[in-house]
């Protein structure tokens, strides 16, 4: 008997035991559930599960750390990037009860937002779409990389939960652009206010299967 | 430094009630009344059973140093991701649908909370920090008339800088 976990939030399923509260009985092999499965505790799809306490494979060496002094000096940021920054010192603000502080970072995200892609935007959730398969074939993947080279535990942590928020985000547009409004028609959305995890369902996972934050943190988006 | 209370987390143990020598503590909102605080006393936060009141600093430590190498990986992906919450966006203003307004929303929200968490880990994370301050420092020189100048001021004047 086998077990797999899902590289989502870690729940672990277990062939000798099942899920007969889900219909799944004791014993029944992962190849024989259907692919429509989603993890019992975060919502994540089948193919997200990964073969659980199987010795791994040879690690792959880590690329050599790299010397910052013969990389060119930063550019400059951009405003979406300003308004993003701004908008996450406004929330370290927060934490600290600095209210004027705080209203005063949120006044120049806007400031930023408001000067961001003034130009007509592509607007398919295709795009979307697109942007999300190169980010996790590409980007995550340098990101990974430079943050492990230069044993930056913190970017890690960034990553690890966003590259897992961005998954889940592909499987539910990739549901979207099949099922179309029938996804959310019967039931309703939340997003996770630290992490950015979407769930779909009646009632959210007592705590976030990603940053693992209380649920009171996962808020739900309203239809209007 | 100035003592603050969790109210999610307050157990109504009133620990903090007893032991606090100006009654700061004890208020109608819940909310500490930090003008009545003396400075460097802890009593509340030390007595509190359930770990509700925290003290929070009025200096930090300098931040861990960022490598170019990270900076610049956080930022190609954070600029993804704020690209993502742009279409998006323009997806909630744009469908006729309510439902597919609805699930723009969330994922342009989504793409707001990973970008700044993202770019957050590329050396901005603590507003006192010095590279916040270099950065406010920088925004000081735009020179466009509908830039809220004055609020770059008050950051650089209210927010202590890390201690050397």
């Amino acid at each position: 008997m086998r077990e797999f976990i899902c590289s989502i939030c870690g729940y672990i399923y277990n062939e000798s035991v099942g899920i007969p509260e889900r219909g799944i009985a004791i014993g029944t092999k992962w190849e024989t559930i259907p692919d429509s499965f989603v993890c019992p505790i975060c919502g994540a799809p089948k193919s997200v599960f990964k073969p659980h306490n199987v010795t791994p494979a040879t690690p792959v060496p880590l690329p050599v750390n790299v010397d910052d002094e013969h990389l060119e000096s930063l550019r400059e940021l951009s405003t979406g990037e300003l308004s993003v920054i701004c908008s996450s010192l406004a929330k370290g603000c927060e934490k600290q009860q600095l209210t004027a502080e705080m209203e005063a970072f949120n006044k120049l995200s806007e400031y930023f937002k408001s000067k961001t892609f003034t130009a007509p935007q592509a607007t398919t959730l295709a795009e979307v779409t697109k942007l999300l398969d190169d980010d996790i074939a590409k980007n995550f993947v340098d990101a990974n990389a430079a943050a492990h080279a230069n044993n930056d535990r913190g970017a890690l942590r960034s990553l690890v939960w966003s590259e897992k928020v961005s998954v889940i985000m592909k499987t539910l547009l990739d549901r979207f652009t099949k099922e179309g409004d029938a996804m959310l028609e019967n039931t309703r959305i939340w997003v996770c206010d630290i992490c950015g995890f979407i769930y779909i369902g009646d009632v959210p996972p007592e705590i976030c299967p990603i940053c693992k934050v209380p649920n009171f943190k996962i808020i739900e988006i309203k239809r209007r | 430094m100035s003592a603050y209370r969790n109210i999610r987390l307050c157990s109504k143990d009133c620990m903090c009630l007893y032991v606090c020598p100006t009654g700061a503590t004890d208020t109608e909102n819940s909310i500490i009344d930090t003008t009545k605080c003396i400075p460097g006393c802890t009593a509340c936060a030390t007595a509190c059973p359930s770990g509700a009141i925290s003290i929070i600093p009025n200096t930090y430590p300098p931040q861990q140093q960022k490598s170019k190498t990270v900076i610049t990986a956080q930022r190609t992906l954070g600029i993804r991701k704020i690209q993502q919450e742009h279409i998006t966006d323009a997806i909630t203003t744009s469908s006729e649908s309510a439902t597919t307004k609805q699930f723009a929303q969330a994922i342009s929200k989504s793409n707001r909370l990973m970008a700044e968490d993202i770019l957050r880990e590329s050396g901005y994370m603590l507003p006192q920090s010095t590279e916040v301050h270099e950065l406010l420092e920088t925004l000081l020189k735009i020179d466009t008339p509908d830039f809220p100048k004055d609020t770059v001021k008050l950051l650089l004047n209210k927010l202590q800088k890390t201690k050397q």
